[in-house]
């Protein structure tokens, strides 16, 4: 009893930046109901406990992987660096947000921690159910946030991210039950796991594999799981997208390298996981390409946009080693910068001319240059050009999958290669669509209000600054990542 | 004198940030800031110039480490800052650098947004320097794709009516090729490993390395004793077809030119110099610099297929300015024609044909820039460009006549003139080929020969049409002032250097041809490495 309690106590020390988190929402409940002046004091709030909790993490980072509560839970370095991104994801999603009715601050504020730290457990668990549990903390969470326009779309929208969101659940569900029951064992780390399923060739362990796929392949809007994602995109305040298409969709990705990696029994298992997760990413990066091209929203525009860049961090996944993983951790920081600048200038101009579509922004380049700029060239980093951190982050994990190619000699490997590189053409046709309504249209007679945001473009101005950087030296970034080593 | 090229690399950039602080009222300072600039670049050059020592090899050698990083299982990456000058790059670097001069002088008509013009300006001037300089293949890519986002917003911004049109095109196409190329450089740098690096297995960017065959690792797939097919060809050979078609694309090649009439036609002056007289140049550049030299075998094996690439180019591009009506379509189409010949002289990979693909390059360099800015002239009084609306122009126009005979001439060939030199060495080699070599037959040197003869037909007959004749435009209230000073400064050096180089060619071939001579026995001796 003793013992165990010892245990219980020593894993919560290895929790504490996630227990800050958690306590930071009850207090800003709290605050919410004495403070006169909410929204100044919850952000502020908001921010130091992030910064706080970003301390402690580097402070106590595991230098070799640690079990937490009798196997419920792990930390090591893999999940350390997605928290950080979570972190940071939070305090972007913070600084984003600036509503125009400030009542409701304090539930934006605790649903993006409450995300931030059902991310922070998804990343650290390998038990099927804490990863439920925490899924749904996610989704309940998002459903919510998709919502808080407050009005008729932003309802309709969460209402239909709700409905397939449980839907996603359901059948996550069933396959977790379905591979419970084949292993025996919650935790697919374990060696139970993998020794009672290397000898099964039952069809069932395909359907509860990919059933359980599928609950994570909607949190990354992954193709055939994307449908979700223009309608919430469009509907959503700004500031609540750029978070929901960042930190979840990691949180997602960490989850599914760990998963495809077990339920792939050290390649031993009877069925092609990497052939399946080619085709995901294949379909991914092609349909959500194409669909991008003809959208006049831009916030449309950047859901599909979204999708294919699941398959693109899918990619490092295909290639099955390593390297890649490593490369999906590159991307994944780029990923999070380009993300939140593209969605952050796209609010900067939403504050000035109202909703924003396409034409609407003929010829603003010159009015609002700070934005746009920046918008220009998060766009770029998205499409995958120099002299940005987006290419060095593409170029890495084609990369990888070159490398792979050249192990394997599957073809399969190849035609993604070749498509995902392809794609760049037609992603740069969409991309380009906004700089191009902004710097080269002709002006339409809109002006907006001009306000001098510096927060906003001090924000603008960091999110450049790393995306050049990480171009310009990625050795950095990836010396840390280098370290990482990852283990199930 | 240190760090020469980088000096002419980064002043520009440099010189683009200072503008971007500056108030974009000061409408004066950005013009004058971007000719101080090109002023710099041209002492430098001289520098560069009286330190340059003829020889096969680079020189000025600048080598920085920019990436050094831990790939796990495959050991390390390792791009450079790795730029030099050698008899290829020396002469497209001066060609820029005169050329931005040009460009910047021909700019001295934009009336709007000057600060974002100039600045693109700038930017697009370090790039293309750059990317001639660098032999890192991602430091060249980098500047390369750098390029692009300048030149589309020039283009598209203070280009003419269907400017949205043809800079869109322009951007995809030029990103298609690139991504192409893209595809190469990820094969290559995992193929190819640095043996400078002891026991550590360090993947390299450098260009020189890349080219020895020895240095491409034996298990991969770009190996050279692998046969690792895929469907008709070797992976070697469809990354030499990957990199032809990704530079045949910015050269432009027929079939895939038909971005460049549209870009042209709708960009403004500056702009048309600088796509004519520099970036079509990289076609030729990268053949010559990445795929030649890296996969020679490839280049044996399809020199049939560049040879009548480069041929139907010149026939079909000929054929095509002969029936234009747009004068600036007429000599856009007269470009993909000239290039055609650089690809046979590449093709024919004789010391003649490899030096007069290089001479043409330069020469029509100079030439296409005098053509564009001549239909500027014209462009800025009338505002029109249609052949037909002019005729007997020679009457009111005397001097600028005089410089159109000059380019017109120079560019369809007479003795005298540069490009004569370039395409007679280049036909040379494609003759020779044949015997010594047997890699293009002759059929396609012959045919090439009446491309000259299409040339002369068109320009002439333009000549004829629009400048002899009783006198008539047909472009209501224009006054047809002749030459002004500012044209004078831009035509004067650009006429005196296509004859120059026309009369004695000597000076340049001092560069060219050492790198000639050992471009042609490395590429031999390599490819009898790998297929013995």
């Amino acid at each position: 009893m003793n013992e165990q309690l010892q245990h219980i106590y020593e894993s919560i020390g290895w929790l504490i930046p996630e227990v800050i988190i958690t306590i930071s929402v009850m207090v800003m409940i709290i605050l919410h109901l004495l403070v006169k002046n909410k929204y100044l004091v919850l952000k502020s709030f908001a921010l130091i406990t992030y910064g706080i909790a970003i301390l402690l993490l580097l402070r106590d980072t595991p230098s070799k992987p640690t079990i937490l509560f009798d196997g419920m839970m792990r930390v090591d370095e893999f999940s350390t660096y997605f928290k950080m991104l979570f972190f940071i994801g939070g305090v972007l999603g913070t600084w984003m947000y600036h509503p125009e009715n400030k009542e409701s601050a304090a539930e934006y504020l605790l649903l993006l921690q409450a995300i931030v730290f059902g991310s922070c457990l998804l990343v650290s668990t390998t038990n099927f159910i804490v990863v439920l549990l925490s899924l749904e903390l996610i989704s309940l969470s998002s459903y919510l946030l998709a919502g808080f326009g407050f009005d008729k779309k932003s309802a309709e929208g969460s209402l239909k991210y709700f409905l397939f969101g449980s839907v996603a659940t359901a059948c996550m569900i069933y396959g977790l039950s379905i591979l419970y029951g084949l292993a025996g064992t919650l935790d697919f780390s374990s060696d139970t796991f993998v020794e009672s399923l290397i000898e099964l060739s039952s069809p069932l362990l395909l359907i509860g594999g990919l059933l359980t796929l599928a609950g994570l392949l909607f949190k990354i809007s992954a193709v055939p799981f994307h449908l979700w994602a223009p309608d919430v995109y469009e509907s959503a305040p700004t500031s609540a997208v750029a978070f929901i298409s960042v930190v979840p969709k990691l949180a997602g990705i960490a989850l599914i390298i760990r998963f495809t990696l077990a339920i792939n029994l050290f390649g031993q298992s009877g069925y092609n996981w990497q052939l399946i997760m080619a085709v995901v990413s294949i379909l991914s990066i092609l349909i959500g390409n194409l669909s991008a091209l003809s959208q006049k929203n831009p916030k449309r525009m950047l859901a599909y946009s979204s999708v294919a860049h699941a398959g693109f961090l899918m990619v490092g996944l295909v290639s099955f080693g390593m390297d890649g993983i490593h490369f999906i951790l590159f991307y994944s920081a780029v990923f999070l910068a380009m993300n939140f600048l593209v969605f952050h200038a796209l609010q900067q101009f939403e504050d000035a001319i109202g909703p924003v579509h396409d034409s609407l922004l003929a010829g603003l380049g010159g009015t609002y240059l700070i934005p746009s700029i920046a918008i220009l060239v998060g766009l770029v980093s998205l499409t995958g050009l120099p002299p940005t951190a987006g290419f060095t982050g593409k170029f890495l994990i084609f990369g990888s999958l070159w490398g792979s190619f050249q192990q394997r000699g599957d073809w399969l490997l190849l035609t993604l290669f070749v498509i995902g590189l392809l794609n760049t053409v037609v992603s740069l046709f969409f991309y380009l669509k906004i700089p191009y309504y902004l710097f080269i249209k002709e002006k339409k007679g809109i002006t907006g209000k001009t306000k001098n945001d510096w927060t906003g473009n001090l924000l603008n101005l960091i999110l450049v600054i790393v995306l050049f950087y990480l171009f310009i030296s990625p050795g950095g970034l990836m010396g840390w990542i280098n370290k990482i080593t990852f283990v199930l | 004198m240190q760090h020469l090229l980088s000096y002419l690399i980064f002043l520009p950039l440099l010189a683009a940030g200072v503008s971007l602080i500056i108030p974009a009222n000061q409408k004066n300072y950005f013009r004058s800031i971007a000719l101080l600039v090109s002023a710099i670049q041209a002492i430098i050059m001289i520098l560069i110039t009286l330190q340059y020592q003829h020889h096969g090899g680079i020189q000025l050698t600048e080598r920085i480490p920019w990436i050094l990083m831990e790939l796990g299982q495959w050991g390390k990456l390792k791009a450079e800052y790795f730029v030099a000058l050698d008899g290829l790059s020396f002469p497209m670097v001066a060609l820029s650098v005169g050329i931005m001069a040009i460009a910047v002088i021909s700019s001295w008509t934009i009336k709007e947004n000057e600060k974002g013009y100039f600045i693109l300006l700038l930017i697009l001037n370090g790039a293309i320097i750059g990317s001639f300089c660098a032999l890192d293949f991602l430091l060249f890519y980098v500047f390369f794709e750098f390029m692009l986002l300048p030149m589309y917003f020039l283009i598209g911004i203070w280009g003419g009516p269907r400017r949205e049109y043809a800079s869109i095109k322009f951007f995809l196409y030029t990103l298609l090729g690139s991504i192409l190329i893209l595809i190469v450089i990820i094969g290559l740098y995992i193929s190819v490993k640095d043996p400078y690096s002891g026991n550590e297995l360090v993947h390299t960017f450098n260009v020189l390395l890349m080219q020895n065959p020895e240095n491409i690792i034996h298990e991969s797939i770009l190996s050279v004793n692998v046969d690792n097919q895929l469907g008709p060809f070797s992976f070697r050979l469809w990354a030499f077809l990957l990199l032809f078609i990704g530079f045949a694309i910015k050269l432009p090649a027929v079939p895939v030119h038909t971005w460049l009439p549209d870009a042209h036609v709708e960009a403004p002056t500056p702009i048309s110099v600088i796509l004519a007289a520099l970036l079509l140049k990289f076609g030729g550049y990268g053949l010559l610099r990445f795929a030649y030299p890296i996969f020679p075998d490839g280049a044996i094996y399809f020199s049939w297929l560049v040879g009548f690439v480069g041929v139907v180019s010149i026939i079909y591009g000929a054929l095509n300015a002969l029936s234009s009506k747009d004068l600036k379509r007429l000599i856009a189409y007269s470009s993909v024609s000239h290039m055609g010949f650089v690809l046979l002289g590449l093709a024919s990979i004789t010391v003649e044909g490899i030096s007069g693909a290089i001479y043409q390059m330069v020469s029509h360099g100079i030439i296409s820039a005098m053509l564009f800015i001549i239909a500027g002239v014209l462009y800025d009084r009338t505002h029109d460009r249609l052949i037909a609306n002019y005729s007997g122009l020679a009457s009111k126009m005397k001097i600028f006549t005089g410089f159109v005979l000059v380019a017109f001439f120079a560019s369809l060939g007479l003795p005298g003139f540069a490009g004569f030199i370039g395409e007679v060495m280049i036909l040379f080699g494609a003759f020779l080929s044949e015997k010594s070599n047997g890699l293009i037959p002759i059929w396609m040197a012959i045919t090439a020969t009446f491309g000259l003869l299409l040339g002369a037909g068109y320009y002439l007959w333009t000549i004829q049409r629009m400048f002899y004749g009783p006198f008539s435009v047909k472009v209501p209230d224009v006054e047809l002032n002749d030459l002004d000073r500012r044209e004078y400064i831009m035509l004067l050096p650009l006429s005196m250097a296509a004859l120059f180089f026309g009369i004695i060619p000597q000076p340049l071939l001092d560069f060219i041809n050492p790198f000639a001579q050992e471009f042609v026995e490395t590429l031999f001796r390599s490819a009898s490495f790998i297929n013995p």
